[in-house]
């Protein structure tokens, strides 16, 4: 038994960033999760989402991901669900969570983003959110403590400004990257590490830089001021 | 002068460049100067009212300006100014 056994870890997308995410919290000793997706498995995608091969196109992202993960660890605990989280279904999904829940948003949806992050600040939870394009990535871990996506950035981008990475492309090694940050961060969240949460990692890797962006919580945040 | 960062989506106004060294001693001079250089880019970062956009946020030297003096915020000689959208591919 490791500290986090009791831990349901929810991966809400099982992409370029969820794939690498599971591995991550597996090799770390998780073993039990949520993941939730409706989409099938691509030819596009197997550039970077490292759970699946090519015998799975056509099939469904998450069976493809726990076959994989249970063919690594023993006794894992994987319950799937293959659909689509509406911005609209967000908090009553929520509800239907175990208390000791992380959840990892790995949407390729800015809208989604928000709304995880709205309805995990309003009830209390945490949440990891991450988002790659190209070179580079973010990763914020957002604990009931701490500053939130929405006190960094107030709205979503409009779509001209929020490009997908099947349009302007991502680098798989970038995604690989940034979803094992996810799951550290997650992981540090599960053990109660201080100084987790509430700050935006910003990763380039064409030139390597680094930064952690210090965030503090806003007074009218919309998200953190209706907070419970 | 400051250098400033430039995120992928407006590269297209400075000719593919990533850092641009601008002058400014607060990061709306910073802003005027960058767009009289790279012309149609502040529209990208601020809004008609000229605030910076919800969606984008600036960071001088890795503090978000909105908990400094927002576009009053100083800018020093060797400050390095970020403009960070977010990020949402998955």
């Amino acid at each position: 038994m490791t500290p986090l056994h009791g831990v349901v870890f929810v991966i809400v997308g099982l992409g370029g960033l969820g794939c690498p995410a599971l591995l991550g919290l597996v090799a770390a000793g998780a073993r039990r999760f949520m993941l939730v997706d409706d989409d099938h498995v691509d030819a596009s995608n197997l550039a970077r989402q490292v759970l699946y091969g090519i015998a799975d196109v056509g099939k469904l992202k998450v069976e493809r991901a726990r076959a994989f993960v249970c063919a690594r660890a023993h006794e894992l605990d994987i319950v799937t669900h293959a659909h689509r989280i509406d911005v609209s279904q967000v908090s009553s999904f929520l509800t239907e969570l175990p208390d000791r829940a992380i959840l990892l948003d790995c949407t390729d949806d800015p809208r989604l983003k928000f709304a995880i992050n709205d309805a995990c600040v309003r009830s209390g939870r945490s949440v990891v959110i991450g988002g790659v394009l190209q070179f580079r990535g973010q990763a914020m871990a957002v604990a009931p403590d701490s500053a939130c996506f929405r006190c960094i950035y107030e709205a979503p981008p409009p779509a001209e400004l929020a490009p997908a990475c099947g349009h302007v492309g991502v680098l798989g090694t970038v995604a690989g990257v940034l979803g094992y940050v996810m799951a550290s961060l997650a992981v540090r969240i599960a053990l109660h590490e201080r100084d987790t949460s509430g700050n935006l990692l910003d990763l380039d890797l064409r030139t390597g830089a680094t930064r952690t962006l210090h965030a503090k919580k806003r007074e009218n945040c919309r998200a953190c001021a209706n907070a419970a | 002068m400051a250098t400033v960062r430039i995120p992928t989506p407006l590269r297209k106004y400075t000719q593919g460049r990533e850092d641009v060294v601008v002058s400014g001693q607060t990061v709306a001079e910073l802003l005027e100067n960058l767009e009289s250089s790279y012309p149609g880019i502040r529209e990208r970062i601020c809004d008609e009212s000229g605030a910076v956009r919800r969606f984008v946020n600036v960071f001088v030297a890795d503090e978000d300006i909105r908990f400094l003096d927002n576009l009053n915020t100083p800018v020093g000689e060797a400050d390095e100014v970020s403009i960070v959208p977010a990020i949402a591919g998955g």
